[in-house]
């Protein structure tokens, strides 16, 4: 029992990638340049992509380095941003580091990165790290700081310690703001993989992408852009399920109050 | 032979000190200064002194400004005066504690947790087990009039009902005070009135000491025993007034008796009378 309109809704989505694909087959095929394959071309090429077990094990490490930058990102930026968030010493401290850092593009920091720790995967982690961090700690910060004070009061008369209030009241309360910060993160993370990968060219996606670039392989870059692309819609829409149901009791489904006293 | 103490200290037994009504707080000499954003101090609170007994229903009436929640706050152990103390069964109040539990005009219940989360809250904090946490928790929701809402978020509920549901959670893990800091300012009149009904109907049946901050005067003559009344700027008492109406007392019956009606006008004069004393312009 579907009505038209969730129909619609739901096919949106996909129509708009075939309208985005035709729009492109027919432009391509109007250009004729060598550098500009079809759509059809491309996606073609997507499998002998995903079929090659070395690009695949490219691909594979990317995603690993992601993750792995990504979670350590988060675990070490929210609990700052929270303490940024109660303590004004502890902003007062990081408020003006960050101010610093946050302007730069972290792709920037890498030639730096790479003189000390080498074009490894430690390198790559650290820059995914840092560009996922900034949004995690400015929206944990600004979360933790909106807390109400009156409900922190009320588990500190119920017997909650400082850190415990910090770890119970102000984490889930923040919690919404967090895991926007999170979303923002999550694609910089995708964003910022693909560009130490373009400067450390040594495996990886951004890899494959920029050495069939160099060959002349024009439909692997574009096929690698899909599969690209398609990762951070994938990564997204897991994301977003999984905040959706952290946070269900501040989305706005549940803003109709009941009408009783 | 007469047996005769050689001692004065077998002479005088030690007693128990045993009143009829136990101060339960004591404020002493309290004054709580704020700096203001020009660098200039303000005086919130200027040498406030009150008991309060035990089991008594106590009102501190008063202009919005006059610090009358930060005296609220001073004994929640949320604030620390600048000077003086208050005490809490003699012992100095340093910080909050689960004998004195607020209940907050924002409310300020957990939106992370159900209604049921939100009452059960204190007790698991208290160690009490779940088990025995959620039945006395489900009774007390019972109580509120919330049965049946147990599973609702906060955000599903309007603001009387989140009020019930804050009281509950106070209730929950058993305060000998209860700190009501304007409760009912947030809510419509005819959930003010409601609520109020309620709150006498549940605090008649165990007499808590309840310091109930309002700006209301017909609030605090229909619930109080006694009413602190407070002037502003800086904050003092003005008058402390007991109000000796009979108990339980039902609103349609107070609003008609002429006592009542009495405690009200001669409050509302007293607070006339001191705005256009206390007003130069």
């Amino acid at each position: 029992m579907i009505s038209s309109t969730t129909m619609a809704k739901r096919a949106a989505p996909a129509l708009a990638c075939i309208g985005l694909l035709a729009v492109w087959q027919v432009a391509s095929l109007v250009l004729k340049s060598d550098s500009f394959p079809t759509a059809i071309e491309a996606i073609r090429a997507i499998p002998d992509i995903l079929g090659d077990r070395e690009s695949l094990i490219n691909i594979l490490a990317s995603l690993r380095r992601m993750a792995i930058g990504f979670s350590i990102a988060v675990l070490v930026s929210m609990p700052l941003g929270l303490l940024m968030g109660r303590s004004r010493a502890v902003a007062a401290f990081f408020n003006p580091l960050l101010m610093v850092i946050y302007p730069v593009p972290k792709a920037a920091l890498m030639p730096i990165i790479m003189l000390w720790l080498g074009v490894g995967d430690i390198t790559k982690t650290l820059v995914i790290f840092l560009g996922v961090s900034l949004p995690v700690i400015y929206h944990s910060f600004e979360g933790a700081k909106a807390v109400e004070e009156k409900m922190l009061w009320s588990g500190a008369a119920m017997g909650l310690s400082p850190l415990q209030r910090l770890v119970r009241i102000v984490l889930p309360a923040a919690l919404p703001e967090i895991l926007t910060g999170c979303r923002t993160g999550l694609v910089l993370a995708l964003i910022t993989m693909i560009t130490s990968e373009m400067i450390a060219r040594q495996s990886g996606a951004g890899n494959i992408l920029f050495n069939a670039l160099d060959m002349g392989q024009y439909d692997t870059v574009y096929a690698m852009i899909i599969i690209v692309g398609a990762m951070g819609i994938c990564l997204d829409a897991v994301f977003e399920r999984v905040r959706a149901r952290l946070v269900r009791w501040s989305e706005p489904q549940f803003d109709l109050p009941l009408s009783f006293s | 032979m007469k047996v005769v103490p050689s001692r004065l200290s077998e002479w005088v037994r030690p007693v128990t000190l045993q009143q009829p009504a136990c101060a339960i707080i004591e404020i002493e000499r309290v004054s709580q200064v704020f700096q203001t954003s020009a660098r200039k101090d303000h005086l919130a609170l200027s040498d406030i002194s009150l008991t309060i007994d035990e089991g008594a229903f106590v009102s501190i009436l008063g202009p919005s400004g006059c610090g009358k929640s930060t005296l609220l706050y001073i004994v929640g152990g949320f604030v620390n005066p600048s000077s003086g103390a208050a005490k809490m069964k003699g012992q100095a109040i340093t910080g909050p504690g689960p004998d004195r539990g607020p209940v907050f005009q924002e409310f300020a219940l957990f939106p992370w947790k159900t209604v049921l989360g939100n009452v059960m809250y204190g007790p698991r904090q208290q160690g009490v087990r779940t088990n025995e946490a959620e039945a006395q928790s489900r009774a007390l929701i019972e109580m509120v009039g919330l049965k049946g809402y147990e599973n609702f978020y906060p955000k599903e509920l309007s603001g009387g009902m989140k009020q019930r549901v804050a009281l509950a959670r106070t209730l929950a893990y058993h305060p000998e005070v209860l700190l009501m800091d304007e409760p009912f300012g947030a809510l419509d009149a005819h959930t003010r009135t409601r609520l109020q009904n309620d709150l006498l109907n549940i605090w008649e049946r165990d007499r808590k000491t309840v310091l109930f901050v309002t700006h209301s005067v017909d609030e605090a003559v229909f619930l109080s025993d006694k009413v602190v009344m407070m002037s502003k700027s800086p904050g003092r008492i003005r008058q402390v007034i007991d109000i000796d109406l009979p108990r339980p007392r039902r609103r349609n019956e107070l609003l008609l008796d002429p006592r009542y009606q009495k405690y009200v006008v001669d409050i509302e004069r007293m607070f006339d009378e001191s705005d256009e004393a206390g007003s130069p312009s």
